[in-house]
């Protein structure tokens, strides 16, 4: 089974799927749940050819490749799975809504773009891919209409400039080496000045932390996640966005190679060292205004971007440990957030698109296989250990401590508590506390919500228990970067500066609770208590809201209100208000009338004589 | 032998953290020219809890204290008691910093379940609280981790004891008194208890805890209160070659902790914060500058 | 005091739980509650007989009745009640809460509290001293050794009674009954 076969099988099953819904739409979603599912068998299939090249197209003289390496094999099994696990989930999010059609064929040609970017074994074919993918994603976000389309237009403009940067890169380097092959880039950009490669760091750089959210460039993102239907944010938010991290990867590690990335700049303006504090900056700032956000899904994008600092960070700091750590991350923040994001989608589906975190609560008794997604989620997410996301971050803060940047690493853990505020917060909002009366009623989330609920809750557990399964192909894909592999076993890693035994800690937690429930057992039987059954100094329980969630942090808000404004995002607004500005000057001098054109020419030729003759120009 | 050490961690910290919560009874008492209760007073508590019967709000309401539990007894594993270290080779600080997580949160999902609005205003205090801390703490342990280039903590208690306690080495002397002036928000007593506040928010995470509840939490109290101890015992003061002597260290830090109670009211919660975030976070902060300009001076 | 008598814990350890440990609900039902601050306090402090304010029902067992009752403090009063846990005890204390004392004519204040919870026992006094707080303690502790404290158990043996008296003086009460109220009662 070939490369071109399975991107054939993704773009055509997303037309053929847009096509059998105009038939039938129960024909439709299987059929799209069908080509999502064998994406994945197909991939994993795919596992044993790695390093498989094909050349698929010639262009104008240019030959458009595919291929494999451990790195594209990873990402592609992350994207084909989430993408599978999110289609299976729309099933019934997206049944009697209209375009529906429309939705499947982008969510499948989205997932079909990811894989041939990480597939592409040359920068045309990763340029048209990536134009594919934002492009479509700029149509889904802007599915829903009104506030929708200002967000989609936001992405859309980031999102063009990053490729302009990204088509800057790929041209010069066309331009001097005559060729676009990854392969054979990478063999000869080793041996350019360091100046050019920090040019290509750079342009590639604004490319893919555009897409990362790296903090500066980050404005798009809150409100591209919020406003998108929330299936689809699931698949923005995991892997979409995190492409971005793919990038980055390629270009700092695959094409310019890790010798020359680490090395480049003097002292502490190394390049690598500036990436790592924008990511560190990336953790802090959106987590703690992730604390002050009461739309659910919008305090979730604000962790989406803080996360993403956590792999930056990570991949930045170019060492074996934090290599591993930002790939694994990737990984982690992909299922965990995925999670996050189907479980508020179950909620809005049972509410009727309700966000608002400060108007539900106590939905524990009413959706607990929801509330089950979102407790493993925001235990992912936090890093509590026997979860995924605490190995990762355990690699990532390991190497910044023992390798002496306990800054960078003040920032990781900081992060880590602050995320614990709001995460609690939602937690709490959504599914615990009082049920409200208009809620008394609501039904559990349909089975094909809960199935990809389940199976992501217990991949977080597996991750976090035995880590060694993803962290061997992630060793593999280090290893073939030139950095030394870790020593991993199945559920931990060995080090002599201080190794990591998750079964270890399994089994002592597990041992607890099992002793402390037995002890609780042997207790006296406890009576079960309604939520009107609680102490309110002895009044009963007053009729409407009884549940303390508006301003939930409000000491401590009053405190860093003032200083968590999102400054960048003014910042944007008040350029695009003075370029408008701009124009309108510029505008105003095409008064229509011939006799001030005629001005405007002379004028321009005297300053043209005039510079002649005081500087002779030409 | 490790199975043993197992055993007899969590018991030896139980029974000491007991111990501390009845002497802190006798103490208080004695401070406010009382006679006090029996130091054995907190065991009749318990026992009395145990056989009482009390009302439950559902499956998380149990399960949210039984895993703030066990997350105490599993950091007790990873803590240097003595010699005594059954769980300190798989992870570290990290996993320490981690666990510490786990009780604050478990007493938070529980308590969440239990639909009180108290509870939900003592929780919110006690994430804020600990965010507070933590700013200092992770600075400090940092420049611990920083300075003996490790993230073992028995390896830093081993290198105290041929080295000096690191509390009277020049380079952690800062850190080490941030350490002590945090310490009260860490153990949660006053001029820091914003988050029980009996006269405010009726105990705030406690509210609906009755019977064997409240006896688990008790004794989620008391292990704390030894975590909290024994940490600063451990990185500070060298540890001890024996629990006995690990003992007499732990006994001299919490007296200085109760004459503090004793001594002082309690803050509100914003100015704890405040309180956290200014002074301690800047002698800790000096601290670790300290630390790296030193090692920096003695490398090159 | 037996407290110190470790045969008697091994075969009762229960019982001298409750006895030496009575956690009394922080509630001030009237104007009695300005006797209880100085039996806490330094001048007699109640902890040294292990009995210790706490801020919620929950963790409570002993029940003081400080004062006379109105009607509106009943309905807190029954609330408090029913949700402390079991086993749990009532002392009523003054006057008041046994016969109206000085309020004996009142229209607004309740006569005889035993008619709407149980009472185990009495302090009798327009106010009874702090001191008298103690000699009730220490007859509660011989009332639990004989199990004759009681209160709760006739609670909910005559339950339907004691709820038609307490809809009787309160209307109708918002949360749903205690214990079931079926055939028998």
């Amino acid at each position: 089974m070939s490369l071109e076969l399975l991107l054939a099988a993704a773009f055509g099953g997303s037309l053929l799927t847009y096509l059998l819904g105009k038939i039938s739409s129960g024909l439709r979603d299987g059929f799209a749940v069908f080509v999502s599912v064998i994406l994945v068998a197909m991939i994993a299939g795919l596992y044993g050819k790695i390093g498989a090249v094909t050349s698929y197209y010639h262009f104008m003289g240019l030959e458009l490749t595919l291929r494999i390496s451990p790195l594209s094999w990873f990402f592609a099994m992350a994207v084909s799975t989430l993408g599978a696990l999110s289609v299976i989930f729309s099933l019934s999010y997206m049944r009697d809504r209209e375009r529906t059609d429309f939705y499947y064929l982008m969510m499948l040609l989205i997932n079909a773009s990811m894989l041939g970017i990480v597939f592409s074994g040359d920068l045309v074919s990763f340029f048209i891919f990536w134009e594919m993918m934002s492009w479509s994603t700029f149509l889904l976000i802007s599915y829903n209409r009104g506030s929708a389309l200002a967000a989609g237009m936001k992405y859309i403009v980031f999102s063009i400039i990053g490729s302009m940067a990204m088509l800057i890169g790929m041209l010069s380097l066309y331009a001097v080496y005559q060729t676009v092959n990854i392969y054979m880039l990478s063999n000869l950009v080793s041996s350019a000045s360091p100046g050019y490669l920090l040019f290509l760091l750079i342009v590639f750089g604004t490319a893919f932390a555009i897409k990362n959210a790296i903090m500066p460039l980050h404005t798009w993102l809150p409100d591209a996640y919020a406003e998108a239907p929330s299936p689809f944010t699931a698949v923005l938010s995991g892997m979409l966005t995190r492409m971005g991290v793919y990038g980055f990867l390629m270009i700092m590690y695959v094409i310019i190679g890790s010798v020359q990335t680490l090395n480049m700049g003097y002292g502490l303006l190394k390049f690598n060292y500036i990436l790592a504090w924008l990511g560190a900056v990336t953790i802090v700032i959106p987590t703690f205004i992730a604390m002050l956000q009461n739309d659910a899904k919008k305090l979730l994008a604000w962790h989406g971007i803080g996360q993403g600092g956590y792999m930056v960070l990570g991949i930045a700091y170019g060492t074996n440990l934090g290599l591993a750590g930002g790939i694994f991350h990737t990984l982690n923040h992909a299922i965990y957030i995925v999670l996050l994001f189907m479980s508020v989608a179950a909620v809005q589906y049972r509410t009727g698109g309700e966000r608002d975190l400060n108007s539900m609560g106590g939905l524990i008794k009413k959706m607990p296989i929801a509330f089950i997604g979102a407790l493993f989620g925001i235990s992912g997410l936090i890093g509590l250990p026997l979860t995924n996301g605490f190995v990762s971050k355990w690699l990532i803060y390991k190497t910044l401590i023992l390798n002496g940047s306990p800054f960078l690493a003040f920032t990781a853990l900081i992060g880590t508590w602050g995320t614990i505020l709001s995460v609690y917060k939602f937690l709490h909002n959504l599914f615990l506390g009082q049920l409200p009366e208009k809620y008394k009623d609501i039904k559990k989330s349909p089975v094909n919500m809960q199935i990809p609920i389940v199976i992501l809750s217990l991949t977080i557990l597996l991750f976090g228990i035995l880590p060694g399964l993803p962290l061997k192909v992630i060793n593999s894909i280090i290893a073939s970067f030139g950095f030394k592999s870790l020593n991993v076993t199945l559920w931990g890693i060995v080090s002599e500066t201080g190794s990591l035994n998750t079964i270890n800690l399994f089994a002592a937690i597990l041992t607890g609770c099992v002793i402390i429930w037995l002890i609780l057992k042997t207790g006296p039987k406890s009576v079960s208590a309604s939520q009107e059954n609680t102490y309110a100094a002895g009044a009963s329980i007053p009729e409407g809201k009884y549940h303390y969630t508006v301003d939930f942090y409000n000491p401590f808000y009053r405190m860093i209100k003032p200083y968590l404004k999102d400054f960048m995002d003014i910042f944007y607004f008040k350029l695009a208000g003075w370029t408008q500005t701009l124009c309108n000057i510029v505008r105003k001098t095409y008064t229509g009338y011939v006799g001030h054109y005629v001005t405007y020419i002379v004028l321009f030729l005297a300053v043209l004589i005039f510079m002649q003759l005081k500087w002779s120009l030409w | 032998m490790q199975i043993i050490a197992m055993i007899l961690s969590p018991i030896l910290a139980l029974i000491i953290g007991i111990f501390f919560l009845g002497l802190s009874r006798k103490m208080m008492a004695r401070i406010h020219w009382r006679y006090g209760p029996p130091w054995t007073q907190p065991i009749i508590d318990i026992i009395r809890l145990f056989s009482q019967k009390s009302v439950t709000h559902g499956h998380l309401f149990n399960l949210g204290l039984i895993l703030s539990l066990a997350g105490s007894i599993v950091v007790i594993l990873f803590i240097p008691v003595g010699r005594i270290h059954p769980l300190s080779d798989s992870g570290g600080m990290l996993v320490i910093l981690y666990m510490l997580l786990l009780a604050p949160l478990g007493l938070a999902l529980s308590g969440g379940e239990a639909a009180n609005p108290n509870t939900s205003i003592g929780i919110s205090r006690q994430l804020i609280l600990a965010l507070g801390y933590e700013v200092p703490l992770l600075l400090i342990l940092l420049a611990l981790m920083t300075h003996y280039e490790t993230i073992s903590i028995v390896e830093i208690v081993f290198r105290q004891q041929y080295a000096g306690w690191a509390l009277l080495s020049s380079p952690l002397v800062l850190s080490g008194i941030g350490y002590i002036s945090i310490m009260p928000a860490i153990l949660g007593i006053r001029p820091f208890e914003v988050v029980q506040a009996p006269q405010e928010i009726s105990s705030g995470p406690m509210v609906e805890y009755g019977g064997p509840y409240l006896a688990l939490a008790t004794i989620q109290h008391a292990l704390n209160l030894f975590i909290g101890i024994a940490l600063f015992v451990n990185l500070f003061l060298g540890g001890a070659g024996n629990p006995l002597f690990f003992f007499i260290k732990m006994l001299v830090v919490f007296v200085l902790g109760i004459f503090i109670n004793a001594a002082l009211p309690r803050l509100r919660i914003e100015q704890a914060v405040q309180y956290l975030w200014r002074w301690p976070t800047l002698l800790a902060l000096v601290g670790l500058i300290v630390v790296i300009v030193m090692k920096s001076v003695s490398a090159g | 005091m037996d407290r110190n008598q470790l045969n008697k814990w091994l075969k009762t350890p229960a019982k001298m739980g409750h006895k030496y440990s009575l956690h009394a609900v922080y509630f001030c039902t009237g104007c009695g509650i300005i006797e209880v601050p100085p039996s806490i306090t330094a001048r007699w402090d109640a902890e040294r007989f292990g009995v210790l304010p706490v801020a919620t029902p929950r963790q409570a067992n002993l029940f003081l009745i400080t004062g006379y009752v109105s009607v509106k403090t009943l309905r807190a009063i029954i609330r408090t009640y029913e949700q402390m846990p079991e086993p749990k005890f009532t002392v009523g204390f003054g006057s008041c809460p046994i016969n109206g004392g000085m309020y004996w004519d009142s229209y607004n204040t309740i006569k005889h509290l035993d008619k709407y919870i149980p009472v185990d026992g009495w302090i009798a006094g327009c106010m009874p001293r702090p001191e008298a707080i103690f000699v009730a303690v220490t007859h509660l502790w011989t009332l639990i050794d004989k199990d004759m404290a009681d209160g709760y158990k006739r609670y909910r043996k005559n339950y339907q009674a004691y709820r038609e008296n307490q809809e009787r003086a309160l209307g109708k009460l918002e949360w749903p009954p205690l214990f079931s109220i079926g055939g028998k009662g």
